[in-house]
């Protein structure tokens, strides 16, 4: 089969077609990104190359852009928390119930299959204040004055009510496959630690969580992608304010091109995105040694 | 399995089971039963109440005022788009990248696999002025090709894991009768992983379907919207906006979702499950 398969040609006629989408517009698309970052220009007209001035601006003057950064770290850490540690103990929690899994399952990825533009929209009303939406309605039975709860209009807490929507809308997938993993653990190893005495909880702190750890690690890892990226829901919940207030980066490119049409300062804020991930991504890989698939 | 010792009481993991269930479903359960509110039921009842008479006037709204159908169809064109090419491409780059080994097979599938860290918004700039150049702004080539090149590496790393378990024999027998290599992808191999290839295909679609900063982007004009834009059409400036409308447009859009998941989630389920448990 190596024989018939290994010749050059059929391996490029396999190969070819998704190495030239990908490069096309994934790969050339970042290095375009690249190239225009040294230049100022508005979309239209003349280019002027400035060499570094963008990064330097970027770096050593731009207040927002820093501020950004800093929400995006922020907005990650929210969401592996919840969708990562808040997915595994649910997922525990559904792995010793014993009848119902397979509806209970379904039921919970249901956001899952949502648009993020839906869901935005859901929360604006969930959350709103004049009407008074429904959070507010439930809070003011415990405390009347929860009644005109600021949540998206709050810049003290617009980034972490933006986090934890997004986090609501991917919770159900983490869970869902945090479960499966949990159910894949070999019954004889939860069963040995049973017989010696451990509690249930001590067989998943030290039987069933250590096994699936790798699958903690390839989720974190997966969350982190997700939420350094995370774009609609800053972008559409609460438009990135009040102010700055829960500004990320890719929401902060955007506007920087596509609303102040400053393409070559939006660049360089983009190769900044690439930077940060990439850079976030491999000190995670080094620190866990996990993405090591095979 | 026989005797547990149960540390926590069922019921309290019923219990917490079931206000689960409620946090996560109760918010499309509220859309559903609101979009059949008229503008006064929203104004006087208290939000968690059902409309006092049920109304269909929303949904004629969707159907009427807003271009509800054309957004079906454009939705209905990009993601055929989309999937058709990323499945096909990235089951035959998955499947060789698995089973071929050539030099620089490690390398390639690296390439391929650094895409997972790109995030799709930075590639929008020179996007948008090359798609304007070539005048491909506000057409389906500018919405579907950049999403089936983003899409690319998560499907073939899902294609290469589940490649890896595909029987080699069958394939050897093949080609000792005399099938070609690409015969042998089209009779073989695809027929063979069509689990795979709809557990992908499920996973892509529900993506494909939601997507909304791509379409955003490159699209102008009402007749090229896809419905995650539409959902917009009722939302005014300065919070005017039409909540009826907003709340029978997302249940028009989400149901077809919601059937399709609801015959498809366990394979759905599969396909997210596999990616990160086989990695």
């Amino acid at each position: 089969m190596q024989k018939a398969f290994g010749k050059k040609s059929v391996i490029f006629l396999f190969i070819f077609p998704a190495f030239l989408i990908y490069t096309a517009f994934v790969i050339v698309s970042i290095v375009w990104a690249g190239y225009y970052s040294f230049f100022d220009w508005s979309g239209v007209g003349e280019k002027v190359f400035v060499g570094f001035k963008n990064y330097i601006e970027l770096l050593t003057q731009d207040d927002v852009f820093r501020s950004t950064v800093w929400h995006t770290l922020i907005y990650t850490v929210i969401n592996v928390a919840i969708q990562v540690f808040g997915g595994l103990l649910f997922a525990i929690l559904l792995s010793r119930i014993k009848k119902g899994r397979v509806a209970l399952q379904t039921l919970y990825y249901i956001p899952v299959v949502i648009s993020s533009v839906a869901i935005c929209q859901i929360f604006t009303k969930l959350l709103s204040v004049t009407p008074t939406g429904i959070v507010n309605q439930v809070l003011s039975f415990i405390d009347p004055s929860l009644k005109l709860m600021e949540w998206i209009s709050n810049p003290q807490i617009s980034l972490y009510v933006t986090a934890f929507v997004e986090a609501y809308k991917y919770l159900g997938l983490y869970m869902v496959i945090f479960y499966a993993a949990l159910i894949g653990v070999p019954d004889e190893l939860g069963e040995a630690a049973l017989i010696d005495g451990a509690s249930t909880w001590q067989e998943y702190l030290y039987v069933r969580i250590p096994y699936i750890k790798p699958v903690i690690i390839a989720n974190c890892l997966l969350v982190l992608n997700g939420s350094l990226r995370s774009f609609e829901f800053s972008y559409l919940l609460t438009h990135g304010g009040p102010g700055n207030a829960s500004e990320l980066m890719t929401t902060y490119m955007y506007k920087q091109a596509f609303s102040s049409m400053k393409y070559g300062y939006g660049s360089s804020v983009a190769i900044m995105i690439v930077i940060i991930c990439m850079v976030v991504g491999m000190l995670f890989r080094k620190f866990t040694g996990g993405g090591d698939d095979e | 399995m026989k005797k547990k010792k149960t540390t926590i009481p069922s019921i309290i993991k019923w219990v917490i089971a079931l206000i689960l269930v409620v946090m996560q479903v109760y918010p499309f359960f509220y859309v559903f039963t609101s979009s059949f509110k008229s503008l006064d039921d929203f104004r006087q009842l208290p939000a968690y109440a059902f409309p006092s008479k049920w109304v269909l006037t929303n949904f004629i709204n969707v159907f009427t005022k807003s271009h509800m159908l054309t957004y079906f169809k454009n939705s209905i064109i990009v993601l055929i788009g989309v999937l058709i090419p990323l499945l096909l491409f990235a089951l035959m780059a998955g499947f060789a990248l698995s089973k071929i080994k050539f030099k620089g097979r490690k390398f390639v599938l690296n390439y391929f696999l650094l895409g997972l860290m790109l995030p799709m918004q930075v590639a929008l700039i020179p996007l948008f002025t090359i798609f304007n150049k070539m005048g491909l702004i506000n057409t389906y080539p500018a919405i579907i090709l950049p999403q089936i090149a983003f899409s690319l590496s998560y499907s073939i790393q899902l294609f290469y894991s589940f490649s890896k378990f595909f029987p080699e024999e069958m394939l050897e027998a093949a080609i000792i009768d005399g099938c070609s290599p690409i015969g042998c992808f089209f009779k073989m191999v695809v027929p063979m992983s069509l689990n795979s290839i709809i557990t992908v295909a499920t996973m892509q679609a529900v993506f494909c379907w939601n997507e909304y900063i791509n379409a955003y982007t490159f699209t102008r004009s009402t007749d090229m919207k896809t419905i995650t834009l539409g959902l917009n059409d009722f939302v005014g400036s300065m919070g005017l906006t039409d909540w009826g409308g907003t709340f029978a447009a997302i249940t028009v859009t989400v149901l077809p979702v919601f059937i399709f998941y609801f015959f498809s989630s366990k394979k759905m389920l599969a396909g997210m499950t596999a990616g990160a448990v086989k990695g």
